[in-house]
């Protein structure tokens, strides 16, 4: 019987040609597939382990064995290791025979004693990522009807109505690359020593702490990847590299610089005393805390995380965020806009602001009609969405119709101004656990509404800190005409080594766009300010990402 | 001597592989003897574990020498 194996960690094509020659009257193939299940749980693959020289020949003495009692006339056998998704084949078997029943033969009692004898392992099921439970239990599209008027809210009671509205979503796991920049929120303990085992931290000569200085007896090379463990006699030295683990413990290593060496004896010339090993544990000892619940996640403790093999931490959920833009004036940044239309600059203002806390950001624009938007809407995204964004529409023009949208989406308004420049016009509305803003659509209104109240519900959303308001001198003196509403003025916080200043920025509107470059923060001015002198303490927000702590 | 060892076997000793010195050929049971006293963990295991002798399986009658790729092979479940 001719005979090929093959073990591959690559993919097994589909079809496979039955051999080519007149005296072949059956050809039977046999893919076996990677299932989505092993023992009831979900995966998404299985990692195959092969012991390569030794599964071959098993396979080939197998065939031999079983060609005698089935003669067939050629048998192709692949094998695959590695990670093999769900769905795709981890082994192939192909049977030639003259006759169907020898070839049907050969292959089921192949397969029953591959699984016996060859050295093949299934290591280990790669889990599938648990499928989310909804986060919000309430249906969203329960119209509620129109509140009745409601009063315009201070910007502190602003705050307090969003930060008591805004219930916690509960944390997530996520793999290490994706907890970047996330707030870790559980403390992680070793489970491992570090380094597992003692490590030379020289070139040298490893011999016995208890040992005395003289001439040794080389008896085995160790490099850096090596695991020899053996134990040493007095006069015994083990060569041993930098990074190289010892071959046992009570150990030290004498430098390669204080020895001489001729052929595989080392004559000590100097010693020190010093033990140039990484003592086992030495770093990180098993059930000692390695991070702290409640730090940022940042490329250095992502690494610690990597060596302790934390590999799926606990961090806040990041969020799902919808948000749609309405205006016929809008066209896309790419197009020259026509006389009364501009350039839509707060689809990318908000995914700037909020990428860093925004699992998934889905962004649309909605015609400026109630029943189109409405028709518009895919409402199973709106019911998955933790927080709904609608930029524009939130004055109280004919056209605007952010609030009865978020009513009849089962949001109840819970404030529609707050006395507050610019963006009076900020709706706030909350169904269940979801909640939604309309804002002002004016890019400097955008700005302010996101870095104070959409800041601060994202922020509770996730669990962490909000946003709070600081205190500093003003850099230069700032005139104003009195404005009877607080006003939350673009700045830019200038900090030196001593000292930190508050430089506000001048903004002609609303519509004032060049400041939101340079602003990295919100300097608050008292209703009815005329003038402020520098040095004049006032209060500021620190803008979403702008500024580092 | 170059022992393999395979599957949870390498989670148990922590290597996919070790370096023994064995100055005069083994039998099955010397060898083990040798094993658990440098890797303790392996007692568990050893009583579905079988020795694999350069890609043969071993038996009573097989010896070990210095030169020889020994594996550690625990239960197998390819397919």
């Amino acid at each position: 019987m001719e005979i090929e194996i093959q073990l591959t960690d690559s993919l097994i094509p589909a079809k496979i040609a039955p051999p080519a020659g007149g005296h072949t009257g059956a050809w039977l193939e046999f893919s076996g597939i990677v299932r989505g299940q092993e023992n009831s749980e979900l995966i998404s693959g299985l990692e195959y382990e092969a012991y390569q020289e030794m599964a071959e020949r098993e396979i080939r003495r197998l065939l031999e064995s079983l060609a005698q009692k089935h003669p067939c006339l050629s048998a192709r056998v692949i094998h695959r290791y590695g990670v093999i998704p769900v769905g795709e084949t981890a082994i192939y078997v192909g049977v030639a025979g003259r006759h169907r029943q020898e070839a049907i033969a050969l292959l089921a009692e192949f397969m029953d004693r591959l699984k016996q004898d060859v050295p093949i392992w299934k290591r280990r099921a790669m889990p599938i990522a648990a499928p989310i439970s909804p986060r919000h239990e309430t249906p969203p599209f329960a119209p509620v009807p129109p509140s009745a008027k409601l009063p315009t809210v201070s910007l502190d009671e602003a705050v307090a109505h969003i930060q008591s509205a805004c219930q916690p979503l509960p944390n997530i796991r996520v793999s290490l690359p994706l907890a970047l920049g996330q707030t870790l929120r559980e403390t992680v303990y070793a489970t491992e020593n570090f380094p597992a085992r003692d490590l030379s931290t020289r070139d040298g000569y490893a011999i016995l702490v208890s040992d005395s200085p003289a001439t040794f007896q080389i008896v085995d090379t160790i490099h850096a990847a090596d695991w020899k463990p053996r134990s040493l006699q007095p006069g015994q030295a083990v060569r041993v590299a930098t990074g190289a683990t010892l071959p046992g413990p009570n150990l030290r290593v004498i430098m390669q610089e204080d020895v001489e060496r001729q052929g595989d004896t080392i004559t000590v010339l100097k010693d020190d005393g010093a033990a140039n090993v990484r003592l086992c544990g030495e770093e990180i000892k098993v059930g000692q805390p390695i991070l702290e619940s409640g730090l940022r996640l940042d490329g250095g403790k992502l690494a610690l995380l990597a060596t302790a093999g934390c590999t799926q931490p606990l961090v806040s959920p990041r969020l799902n965020v919808i948000h749609f833009t309405t205006g016929d004036e809008l066209v896309s940044p790419e197009r020259v806009p026509g006389p009364g239309q501009i350039r839509d600059s707060n689809s990318i203002l908000i995914r700037g602001l909020l990428q860093p806390f925004v699992n998934e950001l889905e962004q649309a624009h909605l015609p400026e009609n109630f029943e189109a938007a409405w028709a518009r809407l895919d409402l199973s995204r709106i019911e998955a969405a933790d927080l709904l964004l609608i930029s524009g529409g939130s004055s109280v023009g004919d056209l605007d119709f952010t609030r009865p949208l978020l009513e009849r989406l089962g949001f109840r308004i819970i404030f529609a101004k707050v006395n507050v420049r610019p963006g009076k016009p900020l709706i706030f509305g909350v169904n269940g656990t979801r909640v939604a803003f309309g804002l002002p659509g004016n890019p400097l209104a955008h700005f302010v509404c996101l870095n104070f109240a959409v800041a601060t519900a994202i922020a509770c959303l996730r669990g962490e800190t909000p946003p709070t308001f600081l205190r500093g001198p003003l850099a230069t003196a700032l005139a104003d005409d009195p404005c009877p509403r607080e006003t939350l003025w673009p700045g830019r916080v200038l900090r030196t080594t001593e000292s930190t200043q508050l430089q506000p920025l001048p903004w002609a509107s609303s519509g004032d766009m060049t400041c939101l470059a340079l602003a990295n923060a919100l300097l608050r001015i008292p209703a009815n300010t005329t003038a402020l002198e520098a040095g004049a303490e006032v209060e500021y927000l620190p803008a979403l990402g702008r500024l580092e702590s | 001597m170059r022992v393999l060892f395979f599957a949870q076997l390498q989670d148990a000793t922590g290597c996919p592989n070790t370096e023994l010195a064995v100055a005069e050929p083994l039998t099955l049971e010397q060898l083990w003897l040798i094993l658990l006293e440098i890797f303790p963990e392996l007692h568990a295991y050893r009583p579905n574990v079988r020795l694999a002798c350069n890609w043969e399986y071993a038996g009573p009658e097989t010896f070990f020498s210095d030169e020889d790729e020994v594996a550690l092979i625990p239960p197998v479940s390819g397919g």
